[in-house]
């Protein structure tokens, strides 16, 4: 797969403050990259820089294989922080301007504002409109010259549960038609939701980087109930192979080192003459994942 | 640099604050224009004469002197047109569009060309305006009607052009660095209409300082722009007035045109936007 971005050692800081420090990322054509990290960790200085609105301190970046310039970033459909319009000028107009930036003709104004839904509202002007009504409008400029690259900088910041759901299903629609998407998030969920790849930044730096799968599947628990609680409990703890249990309302939970499988527990217990009322296997959440590698990257720097 | 116009235009035709103040400029420069006759009844009915003169046979319109009385008095409104360019630019950076006009794939460099054309499409306008408005109310009360006389001092509307661009770009220059429209305005204005005069009245004709200082005052940025068209009207008592365009105050002002540009490149060069 060719490679969208790369960025090699990028370093941004503000006077004392590391904003970016040394951060190194690779992203290939059609993956659904997560950034995520804490407020602060420096999600929208690594994407100013790449974007070119924020002048790096050190180190590299490339676009499609090439030095990033104006040619490349008219490839890009980007929203960083805060939708960014003008406020005296209707949607249509706005998209107008964005287009004649971009290059393009106005043709697809139209079915964008209709995908994010503001046909209706499209000659009102945007300093009418409702944060939610501004963001998707930011949602549509990205994806107004129909971009191979999305970056998405708080795509759902300001949004109600169902514009949230909206968007998400925007973005895996896009997704689809094999589009490289960058999206900055410090919702774990909506990382979870959509995304392929994730990278953890904390204080600039990034301290992990993997797919999302592998992440959740290295977190994968299992439930298990029978009728009589305490005959299962002496059993499962002369089975080797469990790494952590917990006792919950009317079941255990936990989770298996790398050897064993739900079968393997199964046939164990059948043989121990324990019949399950509930087996189920549950995926971590990326919200345990992350909060694990953020206190494993404490240990570390202390 | 016509896509460029083109964006900038988009920007500008629906805002109101735009055309308000393209009308101040042009409505005002039309008023005070064309009603130099009757202010000179409104004298005579007053009573005023100047130096034994009837003020209305002053030939304020003849051809080709109206090149130089307008284009003079045109440069005190040029600050509107600053106003424009002010806005315009301070607009951008509050409402982020200067950074999403780059995500979206201008380069700043087109982003400031942008604003440049902008500038020149402004000075172009006012000057034909002056050239428009002369020849009307030149062929209305001027006394001489020969095309000589009609095209000759042409170089006053050049100078007015270079005057305006150049302070236009001053306005740019403030714009970037200060970022915030008030702000810009009301330095702009102080300083063109109080700060520099007085310093460099001071420094023509205070006794105590003038021997040593004097000869700065012409390389003022602003006393620079002023120097490009002198006063004419004291030509109307008999005296002596400078009835061309100097080319050292030319090159002065163009010198200060580039350290604009250089400057607004610069400081932009460096910042994250």
């Amino acid at each position: 797969m060719a490679l969208v971005l790369q960025i090699e050692n990028l370093v941004k800081n503000y006077g004392k403050i590391k904003a970016v420090n040394e951060l190194s990322l690779e992203i290939e054509e059609g993956c659904v990259f997560g950034l995520l990290g804490p407020n602060g960790s420096g999600k929208t200085t690594t994407l100013g820089v790449i974007l070119d609105v924020i002048k790096k301190t050190s180190g590299n970046y490339s676009w499609f294989g090439k030095p990033s310039s104006s040619t490349s970033r008219k490839k890009i459909g980007a929203i960083l922080e805060v939708p960014a319009f003008y406020p005296y000028l209707s949607a249509r107009k706005n998209l107008k301007i964005v287009s004649k930036i971009k290059g393009f003709g106005s043709e697809r104004i139209e079915e964008v504002l209709d995908q994010v839904g503001l046909f209706e509202r499209g000659d009102d002007p945007y300093r009418t409109y409702s944060l939610g009504m501004k963001q998707r409008l930011a949602i549509g400029a990205a994806l107004l010259s129909n971009p191979p690259v999305l970056i998405l900088d708080e795509p759902t910041n300001g949004l109600d549960p169902q514009g949230i759901a909206e968007i998400r299903k925007l973005i895996l629609d896009v997704a689809e038609q094999g589009k490289t998407i960058l999206l900055a998030s410090h919702i774990l969920d909506e990382v979870q939701k959509v995304c392929s790849h994730f990278a953890v930044l904390k204080k600039g730096s990034k301290i992990y980087t993997g797919s999302v799968d592998e992440a959740l599947n290295a977190n994968k628990s299992i439930e298990v109930a029978a009728k009589n609680l305490d005959e299962l409990h002496i059993a499962l703890q002369e089975f080797t192979h469990i790494l952590k249990l917990d006792e919950e309302k009317n079941m255990f939970n936990l989770i298996l080192n790398g050897e064993s499988t739900s079968y393997d527990l199964n046939a164990f217990l059948i043989e121990k003459g324990i019949v399950l009322t509930h087996l189920s296997e549950r995926k971590g959440s990326l919200e345990q994942k992350f909060l694990k590698i953020l206190e494993e990257s404490d240990d570390q720097t202390i | 640099m016509i896509r460029l116009f083109e964006i900038e235009w988009l920007k500008l035709k629906n805002y109101k604050v735009f055309w308000i103040l393209i009308g101040m400029y042009f409505l005002g420069l039309i008023i005070v224009l064309s009603s130099g006759m009757f202010l000179m009844q409104f004298l005579k009915n007053k009573g005023a004469e100047f130096q034994g003169i009837d003020p209305t046979i002053i030939p304020l319109y003849d051809f080709p002197d109206v090149w130089q009385n307008m284009t003079y008095i045109a440069t005190f409104f040029k600050i509107i047109l600053a106003f424009i360019v002010i806005i315009s630019v301070t607009n951008e950076i509050s409402y982020r569009t200067m950074r999403q006009n780059v995500i979206d794939g201008l380069s700043k460099w087109e982003f400031l060309k942008s604003k440049f054309v902008l500038i020149l499409v402004l000075s172009a306008i006012a000057t034909l305006f002056l050239f428009i408005e002369g020849i009307i109310t030149g062929l209305i009360y001027s006394t001489v009607r020969y095309p000589g006389f009609i095209f000759s001092d042409l170089e006053f509307l050049a100078a007015y052009f270079l005057e305006v661009v150049t302070f236009l770009s001053l306005a740019l220059l403030l714009s970037i660095l200060l970022k915030r429209a008030g702000f810009a305005i009301v330095l702009i204005f102080m300083y063109t209409l109080i700060f520099e005069p007085i310093l460099t009245i001071n420094m023509l004709h205070n006794p105590w300082i003038k021997d040593y200082v004097s000869w700065m005052a012409p390389f003022f940025p602003i006393r620079a722009l002023n120097n490009l068209i002198q006063v004419p009207f004291q030509r109307y008592v008999f005296m002596e007035i400078q009835d061309f365009i100097a080319w050292r105050d030319v090159l002065i002002v163009i010198v200060w045109l580039a350290i604009y540009q250089l400057s607004i490149f610069k400081v932009l060069d460096k910042r994250d936007i």
